[in-house]
């Protein structure tokens, strides 16, 4: 893997850093994240609410959480259907 | 150099200079809220930071220093961007050594909760530096408004954000568990061409009263005859007017074995009985 002076290493998908993913936990439950490629987006699992992750850069302000249901739960768990995700989960794009 | 560049540089400046100050390295840092850029910008490979997470609650701030990190020079520092919360601190227990906060934390609601996570977010021994602006602040302006609005409209509304006084930074880094606390001040007086100058500056800097509880409407007239008495009270003789802005910077240290503390009561060993019999009864001199 090429590495200049200030690109970073990458998780694909979310775009987000190593050292990111690592020192990163939820700012409400302080418990750790879990990367949801699909959605583009962190997932709280403590609490069930999820952060989008915009141009690589996680917001994790608590304003930007949203609380997801048992269903989306368990679609953003599968590598399926991706018609599955509910239509107002979180768009990443802005 | 704009007035403002130079006194956020100037706060900035300082804080960084500090890091020379401790022979400790800072491999791990975040860097969260306020003047951002400026700290990144001036940082000069100091306080040897190999990974520096940059936050701040607002996206377009975080968005603007991830642009500007391509006109950094090349420090061997791998940056990376989270918009985040001062008072829902997003960063995991015990993984820092340096929080470094540049005229931030003054917008916080919950200053001292803020201050406990960053201790937790810190290491054993790891380091808290911030600036914030202190009570002395504006305190022309303070003045200056409070006696046109008394003559205006007959009472006074707040209008100036509150701010920490300096005796009150100590108590805070105490409060927040931090050990070796220290506290010091500096004021900077920026001179402005008119007092409507120093209106704009600080909208440029960003802040403008936050309070939510400020009179929504500042009277037009108000407003003026506030220009009118900050100019009369406070004009030098060539026309401009000062502002003071007061800085305080505080620093403090996660608790570690290694730090000296004051032993426990009832742990003594000796008396000063004992003592006294050690050296005589000396004489003062």
């Amino acid at each position: 893997m090429l590495r200049f002076g200030r690109v970073l290493f990458k998780e694909a998908g979310t775009g987000i850093s190593k050292t990111l993913s690592e020192i990163l936990v939820c700012p409400l439950s302080k418990q750790p994240l879990r990367v949801c490629e699909k959605t583009n987006s962190l997932i709280s699992d403590s609490i069930g609410v999820s952060y989008p992750v915009v141009d690589g850069i996680p917001r994790l302000v608590p304003s930007n959480g949203k609380i997801i249901d048992d269903e989306e739960a368990s679609n953003s768990n599968s590598a399926v259907d991706p018609d599955a995700v509910k239509n107002d989960h979180q768009r990443c794009s802005s | 150099m704009q007035p403002k560049d130079s006194l956020v540089d100037a706060v900035a400046e300082n804080l960084l200079d500090r890091l020379e100050d401790c022979k400790r390295t800072f491999p791990t840092t975040l860097c969260m809220g306020g003047s951002l850029e400026a700290v990144r910008r001036l940082l000069r490979g100091r306080g040897g930071i190999e990974k520096l997470i940059m936050m701040d609650t607002s996206n377009d701030m975080v968005k603007l220093c991830k642009n500007a990190e391509m006109r950094m020079p090349n420090e061997n520092i791998e940056t990376s961007y989270v918009v985040g919360d001062e008072e829902f601190l997003p960063i995991k227990e015990s993984s820092l050594d340096l929080v470094i906060s540049c005229l931030g934390l003054h917008w916080t609601n919950d200053l001292p909760g803020a201050m406990i996570q960053a201790r937790l977010a810190l290491k054993p021994d790891g380091l808290f530096l911030a600036a914030i602006l202190g009570g002395d602040t504006l305190k022309e302006l303070r003045i200056a408004c409070t006696v046109a609005q008394m003559e205006r409209e007959g009472g006074i509304s707040p209008r100036l954000s509150p701010l920490a006084q300096v005796r009150d930074a100590g108590n805070l880094l105490t409060r927040a568990g931090f050990m070796l606390p220290g506290v010091d001040v500096d004021e900077y007086t920026v001179r402005y061409k008119n007092p409507l100058e120093l209106i704009e500056h600080l909208r440029a800097m960003g802040e403008s009263n936050a309070l939510i509880h400020r009179g929504k409407i500042l009277n037009r007239e108000t407003a003026l005859a506030t220009a009118a008495v900050y100019e009369s009270m406070f004009a030098a003789e060539d026309g401009t007017v000062p502002a003071t802005f007061q800085v305080i910077y505080m620093t403090g240290w996660r608790e570690h074995p290694s730090q000296q503390k004051a032993k426990q009561r009832g742990s003594a060993t000796i008396s000063f009985k004992d003592i006294q019999k050690q050296f005589g009864q000396s004489d003062e001199r």
